[in-house]
């Protein structure tokens, strides 16, 4: 039982991380969009210390949660938040036809990402990952 | 057009990232962890020069996920790894919204 209770604590953990790392993702896109090719200092710091934090707590929930899993859920936050974000903080509001075709190339780069995933890819042919 | 080579080289560096993350085994390896730095400055760097046209939410996008097909590929072609039906259709819809964007006028 002690196993089983330590398990699912860790695991939601894990993806309390995963969530931080999508945060910190999108922190790092705006901070790099915002330091003008590294000319603002501010900016230039914040992406350098968000791009370190977000390898960090990346690699802390890959240690738990499967990567194509963690990856795919990451790299959504990531790409949604920094469109989100950036129409409302950079003032860079999209067309209809480009929220449409960046929604595709989301879609897509999450649905590979779960595609590269071992666990579900077990799980489809019924067999149990170590 | 050179925002575009400028994402390009961006995506190359960020496949190295990935690359180098994965052998870094949790950051415990100097020199994997060091190449994974390394790149990643250079990554972030030419995502910026390209987000000086770039849309964040666009460029950001586009990098990450081109990237993504990019580390793929890599997988298939040097490390056997199998491309299924299912990957080779996220990558068709990657392609896809990258032309559609392209062809939107996002850059």
């Amino acid at each position: 039982m002690t196993t089983i209770s330590n398990n699912q604590a860790s695991t939601g953990r894990a993806w309390i991380m995963l969530l931080l790392a999508g945060t910190f993702e999108i922190a790092y896109a705006l901070s790099v969009a915002g330091s003008q090719a590294f000319t603002v200092l501010n900016w230039s710091v914040s992406a350098v210390v968000f791009f370190l934090l977000t390898l960090y707590a990346l690699s802390v929930a890959l240690k738990t949660i499967d990567v194509g899993i963690g990856y795919a859920v990451w790299a959504g936050i990531g790409a949604v938040g920094s469109a989100v974000f950036g129409s409302m903080f950079l003032d860079q509001s999209l067309t209809l036809a480009q929220a449409f075709w960046l929604a595709v190339i989301i879609a897509g780069v999450i649905w590979l990402k779960l595609a590269s995933s071992d666990k579900l890819q077990a799980d489809e042919t019924g067999l149990v990952a170590p | 057009m050179t925002s575009w080579l400028y994402l390009g080289i961006a995506v190359l560096f960020e496949i190295a990232v990935a690359f180098s993350a994965g052998n870094a085994q949790g950051f415990t390896r100097l020199w994997w962890t060091i190449a994974t730095l390394v790149s990643g400055a250079i990554a972030t760097f030419f995502l910026s020069l390209a987000l000086l046209e770039f849309d964040v939410g666009v460029g950001y996008s586009i990098w990450t996920s081109v990237a993504g097909v990019g580390i793929v590929m890599l997988g298939a072609v040097f490390f056997k790894e199998r491309l299924n039906a299912k990957k080779l259709s996220g990558i068709a819809l990657v392609i896809g919204g990258v032309i559609g964007l392209r062809l939107s006028g996002a850059a």
